[in-house]
């Protein structure tokens, strides 16, 4: 067993608001998404040798990160309870009723996408990463991203009511 | 002026070289419809981050940081065959989590940044200083017509730099700044000791600016700042 080095170490240490940010966008749930996270550090520590220093490791551990979600922590988690309100975890802490109503709208609007096109939106409009960088998460060429990407937006505005 | 529905994507997204937005941006001007879908797609990216950037401010689960501490045990590889179930979350008693976070941050060597979201206004990413915790969130909500007392945060000009992005400048106890607004959150471009003068009344802020903030504002000032209505307009459409 390969012991990471210290640098990719802190880099994920860095990483971790922004990983758990994704998580929550991907999974729509608080518990999910921290489990999601914690799988997704411990694969990271058990191959970071495999991370090459030339490549970023925000694209290199998202990508983990959103295969994880995908082919293990989704079958174990509360992701199908996610249209319950009383059991979505969005709108913690200083939330307002109001703010509440609009995140369970909101996050039901995200879990009715297809997997690939809630993806892109997570990592271009939630995460901020170019398409560039979102095509190197995915493993897709641009033009895959960006047309994802559009598929996405149209039914997040059609599910929001605000088409 | 044709604008395909990608190019209008790639111009929200800024994706589009300088002369490609401009083009875009000379098509919007002459198209209301074009607009308003803008105008959609702008509010629908504001709402998605208003939705999950708070999670940036939380703290980090003690769990999810003990992984990366240097004398943490070296993983086994974990595939989806020898995973049984996932460690059950415990509520930790709240007075625990400072002891947890100090005994952490000693184990941490480097100047790591797992504390500063939670505790500081400003954290750096990618290169950049952000704005982050309460001066995040004041940035994004604050009006300065509508002053929260409550707030650390006072917000004093508003208005839209030379270079399109919309700058807002702020006090916090000791530091006054100016923010620019790009699209994954707010840069600081400037920061500062404030003077002594603005503790006072800090609404007054064009004359209690410090010169490096003012002289950073005149820079990039164009125009008037924003009115009250302005302000809220901006606010209303995600800063851009």
């Amino acid at each position: 067993m390969t012991r990471v080095n210290d640098a990719v170490r802190h880099g994920l240490t860095e990483l971790l608001p922004r990983l758990r940010r994704l998580a929550r966008a991907l999974t729509g749930h608080a518990a999910d998404a921290d489990d999601l996270v914690q799988v997704a550090l411990e694969r990271a520590l058990a191959h970071g040798a495999q991370w090459r220093s030339d490549a970023r490791l925000d694209a290199w551990v998202f990508g983990i990160l959103r295969n994880a979600w995908r082919d293990e922590v989704r079958a174990r988690g509360r992701w199908q309870q996610v249209l319950a309100p009383e059991e979505a975890g969005l709108g913690v802490g200083e939330a307002s009723v109001e703010r509440h109503a609009e995140a369970l709208s909101l996050a039901a609007a995200l879990a009715q996408l297809p997997d690939e096109q809630r993806e892109a939106v997570a990592l271009v409009l939630v995460e901020g990463l170019s398409y560039a960088e979102a095509a190197e998460v995915l493993d897709v060429p641009v033009g895959t991203v960006t047309s994802r990407l559009a598929r996405g937006r149209a039914a997040l505005q059609r599910l929001l009511g605000e088409e | 002026m044709d604008i395909s529905q990608q190019d209008l994507q790639a111009y929200v997204d800024g994706e589009l070289a300088p002369a490609d937005a401009a083009r875009v941006e000379a098509a919007i001007a002459a198209d209301p419809a074009l607009a308003r879908q803008v105008e959609r797609e702008r509010a629908l990216r504001a709402r998605l981050r208003a939705e999950f950037d708070p999670v940036l401010d939380e703290p980090v689960p003690s769990r999810l940081q003990a992984l990366l501490r240097d004398d943490a045990p070296a993983p086994q590889s974990s595939k989806a065959d020898n995973l049984v179930a996932m460690p059950t979350r415990q509520p930790r008693p709240t007075w625990q989590l400072p002891v947890y976070a100090l005994a952490a941050s000693l184990l941490v060597v480097s100047v790591s940044l797992w504390l500063r979201p939670v505790f500081t206004p400003v954290r750096m990413e990618d290169g950049r200083l952000v704005a982050s915790g309460p001066l995040n969130r004041a940035l994004n909500g604050a009006l300065a017509s509508a002053p929260d007392s409550a707030s650390p945060v006072a917000i004093g000009l508003t208005f839209r730099a030379q270079d399109g992005r919309i700058c807002r400048t702020f006090e916090q106890r000791a530091m006054a700044g100016l923010a620019c607004r790009t699209h994954d959150g707010w840069t600081i471009e400037v920061i500062s000791h404030a003077r002594d003068a603005a503790q006072g009344d800090v609404r007054q802020a064009a004359s209690a600016i410090p010169p490096e903030v003012q002289a950073a504002l005149d820079a990039r000032l164009q125009g008037e700042p924003f009115d009250a209505a302005q302000e809220r307009a901006a606010r209303d459409h995600g800063w851009r």
